[in-house]
């Protein structure tokens, strides 16, 4: 595409390579090579920040330079796919709310605890529904209920935490609960009330760092939906573990539709809904297998 | 012994017990098989998991080819060509075999398995299974053939067009589609007169690179049927992506289609919402053909698909100034990263009557956004530009791609822009500001540079030292030896660089506490300056760096050096043995002409790590004698990484003709 700024450096296969590695080490993702010029894209602007003339010097950069782990969160963060919405995937949330959401509450009935984590969260669109969803149910008011939200980038936490949206955020909200959970903002956008954002929490978590992970208190569900998508089958499994470690026994996961976790191995136990497929942390240490893996 | 002699009656049970057993138990091929029979669907498919993990693969393959053949065990029979599939290359031979089984219901399993496996050895036998007596069974050979790939398959594929069976016809369309083989066009235009093979042919036709083809593709956008006019549209992207291909040329055949369509643009925002990605490119550029302002939003939007960007982007540049100007009105209704993709194009949409439009987006937009902000605001030769500009060069993410805006637009406002900064630099807005002035200002601005040079907030000197010499040698070369011996990393930094970039006879004097700073950092510019001043004096003690732990510090020693042609034998063999790859990977460039490079590389070509082998193939390939010709077919052979072989099939091809 010659129109484009023609004096920018092009990446050859081996350093997309090189790079590709580089960033599946640190976080799991994996760019598929048909996304090279994507990451071209994405990294030039890196490139003109540093002063660096091209991508393998680049990739000495983020192996070398002092500053390496700072520019490898910003390589992240402009390779990261952040598209969400509120309300996604509506059938699943329903699903939640009408089946799972009234077990936890029989189940947490004594401590009238509820902690909910969006692990992936972005810019915060999916901790918030869970949050309006939650709010929605009478039933635990008087609770201590919180929404957890994480995410490897921390553009997308400030977002998050700003919790102001553009319509394209609000695809799939309908005028109702437009009307029940936000409030106009400037520049034609809006902002979650103050009772909802007070519901949710942020923080800044690689889902592929066991140490981090142990900051994150015990869970009663987890939502990891539509990210795991872009990790290929050993970073899932690692991420899967740690995601187990931290529910509770009996506390849910729920994934994105379009993931297939079949081949995860017995960390989990399949729940059939009337309306969906969630995976369960085992209650008890089955028979025949031992707790430790 | 690992036996389940009975299922115990609960599935989740049988399921763990089957994730559980032990690959090397005894029985426990047995269990698994037996597993393959269980009624429920989980519990088969952790048996097929569990099989593809046994030792003796081979015997694991013989036992699964003859689960396929028990009659009314759907469920098992799926389950083993599952097992099948996962199992790579020792499931082959019991698979060929099985083409020859009297049961033709065998044979298409066979079939549709070696598909799966996409194994290329199973070409031959495929190719021969084309004769096979039973239509299904040849259908589902077609159709492995498209996985398998090679050269007969793609010859017999074509051969099949003919075929008076419309199955098999399709199924070459397919095959030929997947192996990216389109036959002669001749052969494929009459199939398009045949409405079950339409779609397939058209999609076919999109990987020729002729015109006349795509004035073909293009009769088809007018189609009443939606799925037609799709292919012809997926099969327009495919071909203005082909390499042989101009894509203006594309463009201009399927304007003149489009043109004669009355609701052509309601058609293309339909196809822009598609669920296939390629018809989502197909009607990217044709929107860009018809030039069609009106769907700039939908155009932006479908950069939610990672993989449209190029597309995206091609597509909002050529909608000019009237589509620069919708989509900046447009900003805040897109998604994140339709919005990231239009501030892309914006950069090179913008004129001066964008200057309102992208300040107001300053307000709101997130921060990488804002940065592409800034350099589209640079680019509007518009004097109005240069007080927000410089308004950001205070902050701190911004102030870089502010102050190379700055200089952009200098080209058309200089003296605006020099004012303002100016006032900036005096008003102590930041550091960013004292390099824009010097770059935009010139040899005016030395007096206010010298004093900077000597501020008392060390990021303002270092500023001052950086750009000074880009204005004058002798006053760079004056505050960069002060700088020398500045108590602030930054500044001696700074003070490196530019002596390095200036040189001169002095250089290896002046650098010489540098290699010995208490900084790294300072350290290695200091060996990148020596090797860019030419400061041959100071080779010895870079020579002694080579050996450091510290990658980044020994990259830069072995860089050096052979700058200053200093890269001996010696030095390339320590480098070539440091621990971290892109050491070696700089030893051998260092050495890539001589003769001691190319015996070094050739040692290199079984080193661990791939892009050393790779690049020690580059360099045999380069300056290899005839002699490096056996070496490198060697390596060939052993090779198993795709880049590394991609390199040594160059090399070989060039040895070859020396
Ligand atoms: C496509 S978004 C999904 C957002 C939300 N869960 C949803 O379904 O709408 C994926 C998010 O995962 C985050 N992510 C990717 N890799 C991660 C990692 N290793 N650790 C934590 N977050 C990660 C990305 O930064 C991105 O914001």
């Amino acid at each position: 595409m010659a129109r484009f700024d023609d004096s920018r450096p092009e990446m050859t296969l081996e350093e997309f390579r090189l790079l590709r590695d580089h960033v599946y080490s640190h976080c799991g993702i994996l760019v598929h090579e048909d996304m090279k010029f994507v990451m071209e894209r994405r990294l030039w602007p890196r490139l003109e920040a540093l002063g660096v003339s091209d991508f393998g010097a680049y990739h000495r950069f983020l192996r070398h330079d002092p500053n390496r782990h700072a520019e490898l969160e910003a390589a992240v963060e402009s390779l990261t796919t952040h598209e969400t919405y509120f309300f996604r995937e509506p059938s699943q949330l329903k699903a939640f709310r009408e089946e799972l959401v009234p077990v936890l509450e029989r189940r947490n009935a004594r401590s009238r605890r509820l902690r909910l984590w969006s692990a992936g969260c972005s810019s915060g669109e999916e901790a918030y529904t869970l949050a309006m969803l939650l709010r929605d149910e009478r039933r635990f008011e008087g609770w201590d209920v919180e929404v957890y939200g994480t995410d490897i980038s921390r553009r997308v936490l400030a977002m998050a935490r700003r919790a102001e949206y553009g319509p394209s955020a609000l695809r799939a909200t309908s005028a109702d609960l437009l009307e029940r959970f936000f409030v106009p903002a400037a520049n034609n956008r809006v902002r979650v009330r103050d009772d909802v954002r007070a519901m949710v929490s942020f923080g800044h978590h690689n889902l592929l760092d066991e140490a981090g992970s142990q900051l994150v208190t015990k869970m009663d569900a987890v939502f990891c939906r539509n990210v795991m998508i872009y990790f290929d089958q050993s970073a899932r499994r690692r991420v899967l573990r740690i995601l187990r470690d931290r529910l509770v026994p009996g506390g849910y996961l729920l994934l994105g539709h379009s993931e297939n976790l079949l081949n995860l191995g017995a960390d989990f136990e399949l729940v059939h809904l009337r309306g969906d497929l969630v995976y369960r942390r085992p209650e008890l240490p089955a028979l025949l297998r031992s707790e430790e893996r | 012994m690992t036996t389940l002699p009975e299922f115990p009656a609960e599935e989740e049970v049988r399921y763990r017990a089957l994730q559980n057993l032990d690959p090397q138990g005894a029985g426990v091929l047995d269990v698994l098989i037996a597993g393959l029979h269980d009624e429920s669907w989980r519990v088969r498919h952790a048996a097929a998991e569990g099989l593809q993990r046994l030792p003796r693969p081979g015997e694991v393959a013989a036992r699964l080819v003859s689960v396929l053949g028990e009659r009314g065990e759907t469920g098992a029979r799926n389950a083993a060509a599952e097992a099948l599939a996962g199992l790579g290359g020792a499931a082959l031979p019991p698979l060929v075999a099985l083409l020859g089984h009297a049961d033709p219901d065998q044979r298409k399993f066979a079939a549709d398995i070696l598909g799966q496996l996409s194994l290329r050895a199973a070409e031959p036998a495929l190719v021969q299974a084309l004769a096979d007596p039973d239509l299904n069974v040849r259908v589902s050979v077609a159709e492995a053939l498209g996985h398998v790939g090679g050269h007969h398959a793609a010859h017999a594929l074509q051969r099949l067009l003919g075929d008076p069976e419309p199955l098999l016809r399709l199924a070459a369309l397919e095959g030929l589609t997947l192996l990216r083989t389109p036959p002669p066009l001749s052969e494929l235009l009459p199939l398009l007169e045949d409405s079950r093979l339409r779609r397939s042919a058209l999609r076919l036709l999109g990987l020729v690179p002729q015109v006349a083809a795509t004035e073909r593709i293009c009769r088809s956008l007018a189609s009443p049927s939606r799925s037609v006019r799709e292919a012809a549209l997926s099969a327009l992207g495919t071909q203005a992506a082909l390499e042989s291909m101009r894509r203006a040329e594309v463009e201009s055949v399927a304007r003149a289609a489009l043109r004669q369509l009355p609701d052509a643009a309601a058609r293309l925002a339909e196809a822009l919402e598609a669920d296939d990605v390629s018809v989502r490119a197909g009607a990217l550029l044709a929107v860009a053909a018809l030039g069609e302002v009106s769907l700039v939003v939908p155009v932006a939007e479908a950069a939610r698909e990672d993989r449209l960007l190029r597309e995206v982007l091609a597509t909002l540049g050529s909608l000019g100034a009237e589509g620069g100007r919708v989509l900046l009105v447009s900003m805040e209704v897109l998604s994140l990263p339709a919005r990231a993709a239009a501030a892309e194009a914006l950069v090179d949409l913008v004129d001066a009557s964008s200057v309102t439009a992208l300040c107001a987006l300053l307000e709101w937009a997130e921060d990488d956004l804002r940065s592409v902000v800034v350099r589209a605001l640079g680019r509007t030769r518009s004097p109005d530009a240069a007080r927000p500009l410089v308004d950001l060069l205070g902050e701190p993410r911004l102030a870089g791609a502010a102050s190379r805006a700055l200089s952009a637009l200098a080209d058309s406002c200089r003296a605006v822009v020099l004012e303002l900064l100016e006032e900036a630099v005096l008003s102590r807005a930041s550091p960013e500001a004292v390099m824009a002035l010097g770059r935009v200002g010139g040899a005016p601005a030395l007096p206010m540079l010298r004093g900077l040079a000597r501020d008392a907030d060390p990021a303002w000197r270092a500023a001052a030292v950086e750009v000074a010499s880009e204005v004058d040698i002798a006053v760079g070369r004056e505050v960069a030896r002060a700088a020398l011996a500045d108590e602030a990393v930054a500044v001696r930094v700074a003070g490196v660089r530019v002596t390095g970039r200036l040189g001169g006879p002095e250089a290896g004097a002046l650098l010489r506490s540098a290699l010995q700073d208490e900084d790294v950092t300072v350290r290695r510019v200091a060996v990148e300056a020596v090797g860019v001043s030419g400061a041959r004096d100071r080779a010895a003690e870079v020579e002694r760096l080579v050996l450091h732990p510290d990658g980044g510090l020994a990259v830069a020693a072995v860089r050096a050096l052979s700058r200053l042609g200093r890269a001996s034998p010696r030095v390339l063999r320590e480098a070539a043995g440091h621990p971290d790859a892109e050491v070696v990977k700089a030893a051998l460039l260092a050495g890539a002409q001589s003769p001691e490079g190319v015996a070094l590389a050739s040692s290199l070509l079984s080193h661990p790590h791939w892009d050393v082998r790779a690049a020690a193939a580059r360099v045999v390939g380069d300056s290899g004698g005839p002699e490096s010709l056996v070496l490198a077919r060697q390596a060939l052979e052993a090779e198993s990484d795709a880049l590394a072989r991609r390199a040594l099939v160059d090399a070989v091809a060039r040895l070859s003709r020396r």
